[in-house]
Order: structure tokens, then sequence, then C-alpha cells
């Protein structure tokens, strides 16, 4: 499978996630996705459901107290001005937590379904513009000057005293100091580059040549088998609930 | 031909700006690959791991034919993000990049000065004109004095005296310090899914004394002196300072003054009265505040060549940022100063004022513990060597 079949199965699944399939319709999306996960993802598919459980569990647990334990009725039912219910509440923060997780799980197959490759290697088998593929470069490395400049002001505050490195108080009361250090850290590390490094070498140029990948086919291989599959599912999807009376 | 240009002069006599201006008029070569003195002109930045970062580099069409720099360690950064690498690891594969790639020129803005001797040497034979290994070279280094053998030299002279500095004149008041003992047992730390850097370590620093930590690089020198502040844990053993048990990471620090390698990694603050003002609350309790007034630290940071603590930190330029660097360890603050290559960057006669200012303060009774690749620099501070290597730290 190519990284270009991979991330379109994924679009296609999380769009299908985002149209509210109803329970024949959900039960056909999580077998697609489980049937993807197991042949494609294979063991790495825990590591994608542990993390999109990570992700997932805190803002659940949020929007329950929120909506079933504070408010004690759905939006819908706000906004029609019923009854409300703890019920409806809950079915609501259920709905809205399950398509969340679908959707983190599903980025988390696809990216580990090729953890082999690095990631100047998987953005370079995308068929995209040249331009977005250095956009999407550029942007994934300002994760990386990210942590670099939040390294760096950890280094500065907890030498000089202001934080520790475990948690404490301390680390709380001066949590702005270290956004403060981290932003002017990052500015700093992006400045420097653009400055010195980047107009001399032409660098930026470089990206575009090691991006090319020339013109290959569009989707090869299982992605012939998959798609298929995954716009015959789609239609099953859209439609299952809506034969035989369900919607 | 071989064309080899070595950039010399005292700090800002506009070496730096003549390596710029050198590179952009394009006689010097119509492209060049550039290794700036830190990290973040060193390596792209564009990258999260290191094949990816050779794989930029990596010429894609026509080969120029030229030797691979491959430094011994090679193997092992695989295992690494670019960013974790030490400063001098990260110029080893910078270079590794550059003879992978199709630039004819090369350009090292003092960034040789963070290798250890070995790599220096081998960095050094890799450019060496007779070799003819590489087209063109434009160089600066302070280690590296002119006249060199096939290097054309531009000496380059300071018109006006900028950032004057003169480390002695901090110290030359500085009271009388009991520096407590540090000692270690059992120390052991490893990165995140890495090896271990220190196995079973026990070492003794007595206050009084200078300790030159000293092995080549990635073995942990830096590493070292984060445990010590706290910014890392270690896995196993215990530290303790005067006989008492001391857990910076999670207490926080309030014994060692540190300067960074990269002067950058160090301010709390835009400006240098923000800077201090932070350390000075940070260490209301442990240190004398009297001490660290804003006019004492302004008559010291005068001494470094920044008149005003209003100066924007980021906005001077980086000789004087790494000068500044040395204002906290060198104020007295703490009994212990612990100082990360402090003399990269600096000419000739700051580094033997600032060696002058180090001994200073062992006799005066703190403790200091730092490293250096420069010989010259340590041997004119009197101190015992620490050698780091194979997971531990042994007195030599």
């Amino acid at each position: 499978m190519t990284p270009n079949g991979a991330f379109a199965v994924g679009i296609i699944l999380i769009a299908l996630g985002m149209s509210g399939p109803g329970p024949r319709g959900l039960t056909v999306l999580v077998a697609l996705t489980l049937a993807f996960a197991v042949i494609e993802v294979r063991g790495a598919s825990m590591i994608a459901l542990r993390r999109a459980i990570v992700i997932v569990l805190p803002l659940a647990v949020f929007m329950s107290l929120v909506w079933i334990g504070i408010v004690g009725e759905s939006p819908a039912q706000i906004a029609a001005d019923a009854v409300g219910t703890r019920v409806a509440a809950l079915v609501y923060v259920a709905k809205l937590s399950g398509r969340l997780f679908l959707i983190v799980a599903v980025v988390q197959l696809v990216f580990l379904r090729f953890d082999k490759l690095t990631p100047l290697q998987l953005v370079r088998a995308l068929a995209l513009p040249a331009a977005v593929k250095r956009m999407l470069v550029i942007t994934l490395s300002l994760i990386g000057t990210l942590r670099h400049a939040i390294d760096r002001a950890h280094i500065a505050l907890i030498a000089a005293g202001t934080l520790t490195r475990t948690p404490s108080l301390r680390n709380v009361a001066h949590s702005w100091r270290l956004i403060q250090a981290v932003w002017l850290s990052a500015v700093t590390i992006m400045l420097g580059r653009m400055r010195d490094k980047w107009p001399v070498e032409n660098t930026i140029a470089r990206l575009d040549d090691t991006l090319d990948n020339g013109k290959p086919p569009l989707f090869t291989g299982d992605d012939r088998i998959w798609l298929p599959i995954t716009l015959g599912a789609a239609v099953v999807i859209l439609l299952a609930d809506r034969v035989g009376g369900m919607s | 031909m071989a064309s080899r240009q070595l950039i010399s002069g005292p700090n800002f006599s506009g070496r730096s700006a003549a390596l710029m201006a050198l590179l952009h008029d394009g006689k010097f070569a119509p492209e060049s690959f550039y290794i700036g003195p830190y990290s973040e002109a060193a390596l792209s930045g564009l990258t999260s791991t290191i094949a990816d970062e050779i794989d930029l580099y990596r010429a894609k069409t026509a080969s120029l034919g030229r030797a691979a720099f491959s430094p011994p360690d090679l193997a092992a950064f695989n295992q690494r993000e670019p960013q974790t690498l030490s400063g001098g690891e990260q110029v080893l594969l910078a270079l590794h990049c550059f003879s992978l790639s199709s630039y004819p020129a090369l350009a090292i803005d003092t960034a040789l000065e963070q290798l250890d001797q070995q790599n220096r040497d081998a960095a050094l034979d890799y450019l060496d004109p007779r070799k003819n290994l590489v087209a063109s070279v434009a160089l600066i280094d302070n280690r590296l004095p002119p006249p060199l053998v096939g290097w054309t030299c531009s000496e380059r002279a300071a018109d006006t005296i900028e950032f004057d500095c003169d480390p002695r004149r901090l110290v030359a008041d500085l009271p009388g310090q009991k520096a407590p003992t540090i000692a270690i047992r059992g120390l052991q730390f490893a990165y995140h899914h890495g090896k271990d850097i220190f196995r079973a370590v026990g070492l003794t620093l007595d206050g009084g004394n200078a300790y030159r930590l000293a092995g080549p690089n990635g073995a942990g020198k830096t590493t070292l002196l984060k445990l010590l502040v706290g910014v890392l844990a270690p896995n196993a053993g215990e530290l303790t300072l005067g006989g008492e048990r001391y857990r910076p990471w999670r207490h926080g620090n309030r014994a060692i003054a540190l300067a960074t390698q990269n002067p950058d990694h160090q301010w709390c603050g835009a400006t240098l009265r923000d800077d201090l003002a932070r350390r000075r609350a940070a260490f209301a309790r442990w240190a004398d505040a009297a001490s660290l007034a804003d006019g004492r630290m302004e008559t010291l940071a005068a001494a470094l060549g920044v008149h005003s603590l209003d100066a924007h930190l980021y906005e001077l330029p980086l000789a004087a940022r790494k000068r500044l660097s040395w204002l906290w360890p060198l104020s007295g603050a703490l009994p212990w100063v612990m100082l990360d290559e402090p003399s990269i960057g600096q000419d000739m006669a700051t580094r033997l004022e600032l060696a002058a200012a180090i001994a200073g303060l062992t006799t005066r009774g703190y403790g200091v513990l730092f490293v250096t690749h420069d010989d010259d620099f340590a041997e004119r501070i009197p101190h015992r060597v620490l050698a780091i290597g194979d997971m531990q730290v042994k007195a030599v």
C-alpha cells in the first residue's frame, strides 16, 4: 500500500465518521477500520488505540462532567426547549467522544502504517504539489523547533533556580516565564536559521529537490484493493440506516 | 584548484560579516554549505531524524566525487534525533552532510572549536588544501592562528573597541567563599530509550578547586553538568552537598551557577535586568541578595562590555552574549561555578583573561567545574582532570 492510498482510505474513514452514521453504518465503519488496522498496521494497531485513548479520555471525562454532571441535558434538548435528561446528555457525549476517538485512531493508524519511513520519505511519497509538500515539511519542522525551544527554556529556568525538573508548585507559579522563554527561544532559533543558514545554502531549494519523486502512479498495489472496498463500504454506511426506516 | 580562506582577527572585527559578504558575492562559490557557531546554524532544522538530515543534503544528481567525512560514531547517531546531539556531534554531522552534498564550497564560523582534539584534527585534515578533498573553504577559527600552509589569510583589525571585556575585574573584589563538597554516589543515567551515559559513577568535588571535564564529543560532559544543576534527574544514585542529601531536580538548584555552551540556553528574560531579577528572586534564600543588586551587577556587566542592564540580550552579537553568559557565574552569587565550553568564539586575549578570572575564583574558595576542548585555555587554570568515557567519570 502506498502513502497516497493509506491517506485516501484514512480521509474517507474520517469523513464517514463525521457523517454521523446510525448503528448499522457505525458497525460497518468500525469493522472496516478494524480490518484496516489488523491487515495493514498489525501489532502497531495497539499503539494507535492506546494513543487515541490517552488523547480522547481526558476530553471525554471533562465533557461528561460538564454535560452529564452540570448541564444534565443534551444540546439538542436545550435547542428544542424540551425536558432534558442525563441519558440524552450521556448519548451526546458518547457520540462526540466516539467520533473523536475514531478520527485520532485513524490518523495514528495511517501514520503507523508507514513507521518504517522517515518523515521526509513519507512526505516525498505523497502525490502532492511541491509547494504543499514544502509547507508540510516546514510546518512539521516547527514541532521540532518548539521542542528544542522548550528544552532550551527548561535548561535556562531550572539552572537559574526558577523551575524544578519534577512537578512542583514553583513550576505552576512560574509557568508564564517558561512560556515567555519558550517563545523567545523559538523565535530566535527560527530567525537564526532564516538569516544565516538557509539563504547561504539555499536550503529550501534543496528541500524541493529532496521531496521531488518524479511522477509515480497515484495508487498502486494494495491501494487498488483497499480503495474500492472503502468506497463500497462508504455507500453501505451512508445507506444502511436509511434502508428499513432507521436513520 | 582548492581555495582556502582563513578570516582571522579579534572579536568584533567583522569576521562573521566578512564571511557572509564572501558567501553572498558569488565569487567565492555559486553556493556554499554553512556551519554556524551553534546548532541553529549547523543543521538545517527541517528534519527530525539523522537519516532525513543526511538525505536532505545528499547529492541528487551529479556527485562531486568527494571523499565522505565520516565521524567515528556516525552509526550511533542514527538512533538519535538531530536536536539531541551534542554541539560537537552536530558539527560532525554537518560536515558529514556537506561531504555527501553537491555544494562546491564550505563555510565554517568558529564551529570547529566545539570539536574534541581528535575530531578537530580529522576535520582540519579533511579541509587541508594539500589533500584537495574539498574545493573551497572559508573558515573562522579562534584557535587556528595564521599563517597556515595553503590558506589565504585575511587578518581583520578592530577599528573601535566594542564590548571591551576583562572578566578578571569581576572576580577581583569577590569575598572569600567556602564551597561545599559535592559527592556523587552510584550515579546512573540514560536518556529516554537511549543507552546508558553513566553507570555507577562515584565522584567527589571539593570546593576551592577547579576540575576540567575531559572526553570526546558526545561522551556526556554537558549531561553531567545538567545532572548536577537539576536539569536532568538520574535514574539511580545520589548527590550530597556539604554532606547533606541534594536533589536539585526535585527541590531546585541552589548551589551552582551554570554558563551553558550556547549562551542562549541560559537566559531567563529578554533583557539582562529581567534575567538577573529572576535569578535574584530564585536564589534569594541561598545567595547574598545585596551583592546581586542591580548597581553592582551593572558594574560587573560593564566589565564584560555591556553597559546597560536594559540591553536586549538577543540583539547583542553572539560573542558579546557569550561573554555576558559569564556574568552570573563570575559574580560570586553561588559557591559552585560550572562553565560549559566558556572560551568558544572568543579571541586569544579574552580567553587568557577568562582563564585568569576562573583561576581567581578557586583561590577565593569557589568550586569550578569546566568543560573545554581548548588545551591552551585549560592549561592556564590550575585544575584536576576528570575523564569521561565508558560510562564512567574518573579523576586522572
